[in-house]
Formats: C-alpha cells, structure tokens, sequence
C-alpha cells in the first residue's frame, strides 16, 4: 500500500520553518554552485574559444604574443602572396595585417586599464569571420573611427555606440559594437592600422599577420614556408595554438576558481545533506507510528525519498532564479568580470550563467535530495516500529 | 573548519593585494611613464632632466625587456633593463648589498634577481642563465651577481648598456628609450611637487608623462582584478550564509539528541541559564576548535600553492597567497560567530523548555 501523497504535503505545512530552512540551504548552495560554474565556464569560453583552426599567426620569430612582435611592411607584401591563402570574391587574398597596442583606457569608476588596441584593414572582418557588428557600422579607414567590442562597452569612459573614446595620443569615435561569441575579441578596440600606428609611434607599421589558408591542407606548407623563409625571421602558428598558448597564463587563474569552487561544492553539498538529514530524523517517531499503522518500508522509503527530491527540487528552483537574477545583477554592476591577459592587457568576461551551468547545479541538488534523504529514511523505515515510537 | 579554511583561502586573495600595496609600495617612489600607456614609451634623455628636479634623490630609466628562460617561450617573470649605476639609490629599502650593486655595475652582463625567481628555477648568485627577449629579437646570456632579499620579488634587473649594444651590434638603433622612470623623492613631503614638475617638464612633448606614487602606480596596474575579487567575496557570503544554516541544524540536532540529559540536568536543579550557557559555550567552542583547525590548515595549503604558483600576469599579488594576521582574525571571529549564531536558537529552546515536557520527550 503506497503512502498517501498527502502525507508528505501536510508535513511541509505541520514543519514549515524546517522546510523552508532545507529548501534555502538547498537553494543557496544552487545560488553558489551555479554563479562558480558560470564564472569557470565564461572564462573557459574567452580562453578557449579565440582563434579560428583555419586562420594562422605571423609573428616576428621570437615573440610569444600579437603584443611584443613586429612585422615590416615589405614583409607583409611578400607573404601576401604564398600559396595556400584564401582569396575574397574579388580575389584578393585573405590576410589581414593588425598592429596591437595597450594603452590606457579610463574605466567609468575613474581607475585605469590596458586595453588591447588591434589597428585592422577592413579584410579584418572576413579573416576573422566570427566577429561580426551587432550594432552600428564598419570604421571607415583614416577618419578617426573605432569599433569597439562587447565586453569594452560600458567599462571605460566613452566606450559606447555614438561617444568618442579617448586614448593614446588620440581622440576616436565609436560607430560600432562586435561580438565574437564570448571570444578575447570581445575585450578589444578595432581601429584603422594607419592611423594607431602613426598615433603609437611605431618604427614598424604592423605586428602580425592573421592569415586564412585556402584549404585545411595548405596550413602546413604555409607555415613551414614562412617559418623557413630567411629574409623576414618570422614564425607562423595556427590561430587555436596561439590563443590555447595565451591561455595557459591564465591557467593559474583558471586552476584557482576551478579549487575554490570545488571546496565550496563539497562543504555546501556536505552541509546541505546533513540538514536533510536532520529533517527526516526529526521524524523518527511518526515512522514508527506508520509502520504500526501497516505502511511497508517500501511504500515509507518512497514516500521520503519523493518528498527529498521534491524538496531538493523547490530548493534548485529557487536558487536557479536567484542564480540568474544575481549574475544579472552583477552583470549591471560590475559590467564583466576583468582579468589580465598574457598581453598585459585587460580581458572581460561577461559572467553568463548559461544552461550548462544550471545542470552542473541540478545534479548537485538532486545528489542532496537523493544522498541526503535515502540515509536516514532507510534507518527509520529499518528501525522496529516499537523501537522507533519509543523515541517519541 | 572546511568552511573556514575556504574562508581564509578567499580572504587572502584581496588580503595579499592590499599586503603587497602597504609593504612593497614606498611612499617616496613616483612612477613616471607615458601619459598614453606603458607601451609608449618616454625618450631616454627624459630621465636626466628629471634627475635635475629639486628634491629627487635619485631616478632610474627602466625597459621592459620580456625575457622568457627556456622552455616556457614566454614571460614567467618581469625582467627589465635597468640603469645599473642608479637603480640601487631608488631601492634603498630592498636591501640589496653593496657589494652586489657594485658587482651589478662591474659585469656588463650581470643581474639582480629577486628569491623569489632564484628559489623558483633552483639559480644561485654566480649562475649563468639566457634570456630570449619576446621584445627585442636578441637572447642574451646573463651572470648573476645579486639578488634583492626578498621571498617575494620575482623581478630580474639586467644592464641596460649591455642590451644597448646588443641591439646595435645588430645595425638597429639603440635603445634610446625609458619604458618607465622611476623616482626616488629626497622626503615624502616633496612627493606632489617632483610629480607635478615631471608632468610639466613633459607637456606639449611628444611624449607627455603621468607622474604617480608607486602605490596608486600599482593599485591601477592590479586595478582590473577588483571585479573578480568581488565575485569571488560574493560568492563566499553565499557559502558561509549556508555554512550558518548548516551548523544550526548541525547544533539543534545535536542538542534534541540529549533531550534526556538536559531534562535530567534541570531535574536535579540546574538552572536555566547555567544550561543556556553551557550549550552555547559549548557550541562556540567547537566552531571555534574547527576555526583553529580551518586556519592552520589556511596556512598550510596557502604554504603549499605558493610553492608552485609564483608570479603570473594573471593574477599578479593575488597569486601570492598571504595568510596575513587580519585573514586569520577574520577566520577566527567568523568561526566564533557562526558558532554563536548556529548555538544560541536551540540553547535557548532547551534551557527554557519546562522539565515536564523534555522528559515526556525522552520517556
């Protein structure tokens, strides 16, 4: 004879500061769990994700990022026209040489940041096909134009659609915001190449060259050819190398939160189990008395068991909302999260608590649910009825 | 105690940006760079005329050289070329010793480096090791003859003549740049007015500088990290809110499991206070007794990861991992409370619950 559900109902309205007080726990350590998870997987995404497999890194031979090289201009014409690039539509081939450059950007709270600058042709934006405009248009060459990406809007003064950011030796007037699927693209600053390297200075009109090969076949020759060739001293990489390599400077960081987040989970998932412990020991004795009453240990574990998960449920829903509200909220207020690159410039991350995240939490508030209720419902419903009423 | 410890884990990451700002940071050192950014650079002939300024005791031109030893083909950790006839009248308080400072000068190829660096790759004073510059398209091999006593500072000084001409030997120009100045003030009175001289000394240059105090210098440099850290806090509150709801549970159940005594106690006369008392004494010390433990055991992992961790662009000083004597007071109070907090509810439901009806609990 299975318990009636009713049972389990009445119960949360015959204990409710008890429930209640299961359920927040429950939904606190989601609240933890989910913001940790989403934090781990925004950063992962920004380290992992930047970088096209088909597109390769030319640097002077020697620099370990875009930031530190440099690359002459005769050099840049030469390797234009190896073999192996892909060619646009009107046959021009797909390199895009960039110039990167950290200055100073004033964040909106008054401190100071380096920011990556990256000087581009307009081809910028067909080599690297993953970023594209979502609000406002293309630079135009040579007129004091920026484009800016999401993870900078908002940061720093003047860095929005239609305002006129300030940095270097210069003034530039954002007329558009890109977006490259949460990659470092986000945190960067897109001008005109000219125009940063005369602002910047530099003896060498470009530090390196983004390079589309025509074919996943010809990336090899091309880089050997650039590698090999004797004239320039350059190396050549793929993209994914490259930015997994810029990644692992970050790996200290990436360890860390990985730890704490773990250390939290266990003492939350710890904590969170006992006190569904607690809450079905407390209930010993009408164990006892159901057992008198007949009810088998099956139709009581049951009972417990759905009235555990049910509970561990609420707590999960509860905290899955306030998880969401929070990174908005922390969205709004901080405005990403920064960390400092390889490059000694500053990445944003816009902490996202995605889907993923979610269920990370959800297994761990069905693992309380379950874990937490299955011990002590099995004692009591293993206990002799006499035994467990003599408790009471 | 897990709670704890992961308390004090947290608390030493914005404990050991403030620690690194209050112990490295000297209130007489400026920091002198292009207004634009570190990348611009200043021209090199700037530092003499700040030497000049009233009141600057002394004024080094430094250069990032971006070194990377071996394997790891990148930066593991800040190398600069430096002016070796001034760079130690800007550090008095590093404490490096004479005689190195005049070994640093006497070996073109010499460099002061910091314990930190030396314990990390196992060099002594006297090694030899190369550098592969990720700036400049030279390697050079350098000869150590200092090192700046500190656990903590993974800086590497090289001479700035010696990469000078290495460039040179290389047909390039020279240097024939400052990346940073930095400059020591005769007393910190004099501090605002040499900044404001240096700024004015520059304007309308083709390289105007900004002029700040080596701890305004750093606190931007690690400015970025600040939003982090506050995720990081945030998310501890959240933990140790539940850490509080779990230890009342913890010590409620503790407390309805000895119903019997505590009704038998009051049987025989004690009362209630003395009973309120004894349970929340008793639970406050056990938080605390895990506290303790939380904190040792703090220390001990804080000890382990700085082994491996060393310096990272990542994360700068908060990779330092300082227990520092407030993380400790904050662990130990923040046990105490919760303690307190988790103790004092079912206390007081047992000291004021009438004999009769605990002991028609228990029999």
């Amino acid at each position: 004879m299975a318990l009636p559900l009713s049972y389990s109902v009445r119960n949360v309205a015959a204990r409710p500061a008890r429930t209640l007080m299961t359920a927040s726990v429950i939904a606190l350590v989601v609240v933890a769990c989910s913001l940790f998870l989403g934090l781990i997987s925004s950063l992962k995404r920004t380290l992992v994700s930047s970088g096209d497999p088909r597109n390769v890194v030319v640097m002077r031979k020697g620099s370990d990022n875009d930031g530190s090289s440099q690359l002459s201009l005769e050099s840049y014409q030469a390797i234009r026209f190896f073999d192996g690039i892909a060619r646009d539509t009107e046959d021009q081939p797909l390199t895009s040489p960039e110039l990167v450059v950290q200055p100073f950007f004033r964040t909106r709270e008054g401190g100071r940041e380096n920011v990556l600058v990256r000087g581009v042709e307009p081809v910028a934006l067909a080599v690297h096909d993953d970023v594209h405009l979502v609000e406002g248009r293309m630079f135009t060459p040579s007129s004091g134009e920026a484009i800016v990406g999401r993870g900078v809007v908002g940061r720093y003064a003047g860095a929005a659609l239609g305002d006129t950011l300030e940095f270097g030796r210069g003034r530039w007037k954002v007329v558009g915001v890109f977006e490259s699927h949460g990659s470092s693209f986000e945190s960067e600053v897109w001008v005109d190449v000219r125009a940063l390297a005369n602002d910047a200075r530099r003896p060498f009109p470009y530090s390196g060259i983004r390079v589309r090969v025509a074919t996943p076949a010809d990336a090899d020759p091309l880089m050997r050819r650039i590698d090999a060739d004797p004239r320039f001293a350059l190396q050549a990489e793929r993209e994914t190398d490259y930015y997994a390599k810029q990644a692992e400077s970050a790996n200290s960081l990436y360890v860390l939160v990985v730890g704490i987040a773990v250390l939290a989970g266990i003492g939350a998932g710890f904590g969170a189990s006992n006190n569904m412990y607690a809450a079905v020991q407390a209930r010993t004795a009408e164990i006892g008395t159901l057992r008198a009453l007949g009810f088998s240990r099956a139709a009581i574990l049951t009972a417990f068991q759905v009235e555990a998960v049910a509970l561990a449920g609420v707590g999960f829903v509860l905290g899955a909302g306030c998880a969401l509200a929070l990174s908005v909220f922390l969205r709004l207020l901080l405005g990403g999260v920064a960390f400092g690159a390889a490059t000694f410039t500053t990445n944003v991350i816009t902490l996202r608590v995605g889907a993923a995240d979610l269920g990370g939490a959800f297994v761990l508030a069905a693992l309380v649910g379950v874990g937490g209720g299955l011990g002590p419902a099995w004692r009591a419903a293993r206990l002799r009825p006499i035994e467990a009423l003599r408790k009471a | 105690m897990l709670a704890v410890l992961l308390v004090c884990l947290l608390l030493t990451m914005p404990a050991g940006l403030d620690a690194f700002l209050d112990n490295i940071a000297s209130n007489t050192r400026v920091s002198v760079h292009n207004k634009a950014g570190l990348v611009y650079a200043m021209p090199y002939a700037f530092t003499r005329k700040v030497r000049q300024i009233d009141g600057v005791a002394a004024a080094v031109a430094m250069v990032w050289f971006g070194g990377a030893f071996e394997e790891a083909g990148r930066v593991t950790f800040p190398n600069f070329a430096v002016e070796v006839e001034h760079v130690g009248a800007v550090y008095p308080d590093y404490g490096i010793a004479p005689q190195q400072l005049a070994d640093f000068q006497r070996y073109r190829d010499g460099a002061i480096v910091g314990r930190q660096t030396l314990h990390k790759y196992g060099w002594k004073i006297g090694d030899r090791v190369t550098l592969r510059s990720t700036v400049w398209p030279v390697a050079l091999d350098f000869r150590i003859v200092g090192e700046i006593p500190n656990d903590r500072a993974p800086l590497f000084w090289m001479n700035r003549e010696y990469l000078d001409q290495a460039l040179k030997a290389q047909a390039r120009p020279g240097l024939g740049i400052a990346g940073m100045i930095w400059v020591r003030a005769s007393d910190p009175g004099r501090v605002n007015a040499i900044m404001r001289e240096v700024d004015d000394l520059s304007r309308n240059s083709e390289a105007e500088t900004s002029s700040e105090t080596e701890k305004s210098f750093f606190s931007n440099f690690f400015g970025s990290l600040k939003g982090f850290v506050t995720i990081i806090l945030i998310v501890t509150a959240l933990v140790a809110l539940c850490i509080v709801f779990i230890a009342a549970n913890t010590a409620s159940m503790g407390v309805r499991e000895r119903a019997g005594e505590i009704a038998v106690l009051k049987a025989i006369g004690f009362g209630q206070r003395v009973i309120f008392g004894t349970l929340l004494a008793e639970a406050m010390a056990l938080s605390a007794g895990a506290g303790l433990g939380g904190v040792l055991l703090a220390i001990g992992v804080t000890h382990a990861l700085r082994a491996f961790a060393g310096w990272s662009p990542s994360l700068g000083p908060l990779g330092s991992f300082i227990v520092t004597a407030p993380v400790i007071v904050d662990g130990a109070f923040l046990s105490l409370f919760v303690g307190m907090l988790a103790g004092v509810v079912p206390a007081y439901g047992a000291a004021t619950k009438p004999v009769v009806a605990t002991l028609h609990e228990v029999f």
